[in-house]
């Protein structure tokens, strides 16, 4: 059994909770043990447009934390993971940011050595855990399911920081979702972005981007459209009716976040993955049952 | 300890003048260098088609100068830091980044801030995250709290005395 501790960002944890429930129900099956730990703070990157420099910090502050414990960080959402990365990486290779950094962090008793590592959940799931063990725990195989993936930028790009998947032609989504017996299909618009930073100065921008992806998705005949961040998340399923009027169009796409669609096949209730609190029509797949 | 020390960097105007100003001609000297304007950056913009940015035209008029201009643009605001242009750019001139240091520049130099970012800083400020615990409503109009869903308490800094006191210290650091 591994262990990491659970960085949990802003997101998930104040409103985000399917993403959640269903990461704490399925990692454990498939012999990952999360640690939860006090302490945490936002990563920055939300706010790195406004001092980037405070973006840095936060991020360092993070690691420093799960450092004392000795454990590598888990973090699910892919800004979090973006921002402790590259602020791993210009940590280990600048000394004078490096030597600045720690100084700050010591005046809560923290320091930043760099021995942890940093993994999202499809870096985890797919290269930690891999294919195989996934594939043993399926009980109810998604017959068919024609789904679309949806990677969120943070994940695959700048892949000079190192990022989980390719950042022209991710599959590792789709690796796992075939193992659960769905049928991820590709499709022009599988790259563009969900515009959710834009909420905070343009937020009507920010839906026409999600709108007009969605509306691509339903035309073109998906089943489902399936996320991993609690960003692109809140704006396809939690905005998804906004995002249509914004857009003139009718939006009837079910969303769900990939661990959700896991815990389904592995045979977890419902409640327990959070499925009440998708707003988008996912009951008309009629997946899973109480 | 407010908005303001930490937008500001709590530097007096005129030394902060300066620092911006240099940071700008490094901007415009060494890394709009190697731009050749091929346009790759703005083909694949997200927010090109939607709000009309064209990074490769922010370059451009960095390269010749027009600094204040673009600090004080709206338009760099629209950047959705989506990484495209800093994936594909064949020089490795990433507008990207060019585009968070001219935001951030606009900030620190005492431009008014867009939208919610005031609001999210403060927050971060006083509880260490983006927004505290929000109850949230099912698809059958129910409203949930995080504790009915029988999740752990959210982890947040312990000491926000202390925590204050770091961000502090950082807003004295240069941007």
């Amino acid at each position: 059994m591994k262990k990491y501790v659970l960085y949990p960002g802003c997101v998930m944890p104040t409103e985000q909770y399917a993403y959640e429930m269903s990461i704490r129900e399925v990692l454990p099956l498939l012999n990952i043990k999360l640690v939860d730990l006090e302490g945490f703070s936002c990563c920055g990157e939300p706010i790195k447009s406004v001092n980037q420099m405070l973006s840095l910090a936060l991020s360092a502050r993070n690691i420093a934390l799960a450092e004392k414990e000795g454990l590598d960080i888990f973090a699910p959402c892919p800004m979090c993971h973006l921002a402790l990365s590259e602020s791993k990486r210009i940590l280990d290779s600048e000394l004078g940011m490096n030597e600045k950094i720690n100084k700050f962090l010591a005046d809560e008793g923290l320091s930043y050595t760099g021995k942890v590592d940093i993994v999202n959940t499809l870096d985890l799931l797919h290269d930690i855990v891999g294919v195989d063990k996934i594939k043993e725990l399926v009980k109810k195989p998604l017959k068919e399911l024609k789904v679309a993936t949806h990677y969120g930028c943070h994940l695959i790009r700048p892949s000079e920081i190192g990022r989980p998947d390719d950042s022209e032609n991710p599959q590792k989504m789709e690796k796992i979702l075939e193992a659960i017996g769905a049928k991820p299909l590709d499709y022009p618009e599988k790259l563009d972005c969900c515009g959710g930073l834009l909420t905070a100065n343009l937020p009507d921008s920010a839906l026409t981007k999600t709108g007009q992806k969605l509306q691509k998705v339903q035309e073109q005949g998906f089943d489902a459209f399936i996320d991993i961040c609690p960003w692109c998340h809140r704006q396809y399923d939690s905005k998804q009716t906004k995002a249509g009027e914004i857009v003139a169009a009718k939006l009837e796409v079910p969303v769900f976040y990939l661990t959700q669609l896991l815990g389904i096949s592995f045979g977890i209730s419902k409640d327990k993955l959070g499925l009440d609190l998708n707003l988008s029509p996912v009951d008309k797949l009629n997946l899973g049952g109480k | 300890m407010g908005i303001v020390d930490l937008t500001s960097m709590g530097e007096s105007q005129v030394k902060l003048r300066s620092e911006i100003n240099e940071r700008l001609s490094r901007l415009k000297d060494e890394i709009s260098d190697y731009c050749f304007q091929c346009g790759k950056c703005t083909s694949g913009c997200e927010a090109h088609k939607l709000l009309e940015l064209e990074p490769h035209k922010i370059v451009a008029l960095l390269k010749q100068g027009l600094i204040d201009e673009m600090v004080n643009s709206d338009v760099i605001w629209t950047c959705m830091s989506c990484f495209k242009c800093r994936e594909r750019c064949p020089q490795k001139v990433a507008p990207v980044e060019i585009l968070f240091a001219l935001k951030n520049m606009a900030v620190a130099s005492g431009k008014q801030i867009p939208g919610n970012y005031t609001a999210m800083l403060q927050s971060v400020l006083s509880i260490g995250l983006l927004q505290d615990v929000k109850s949230v409503t099912t698809r059958d109009n129910k409203t949930i709290s995080r504790s009915d869903l029988n999740l752990p308490k959210v982890s947040k800094p312990t000491d926000p005395t202390k925590f204050q006191m770091m961000l502090s210290k950082l807003a004295v650091e240069k941007v």
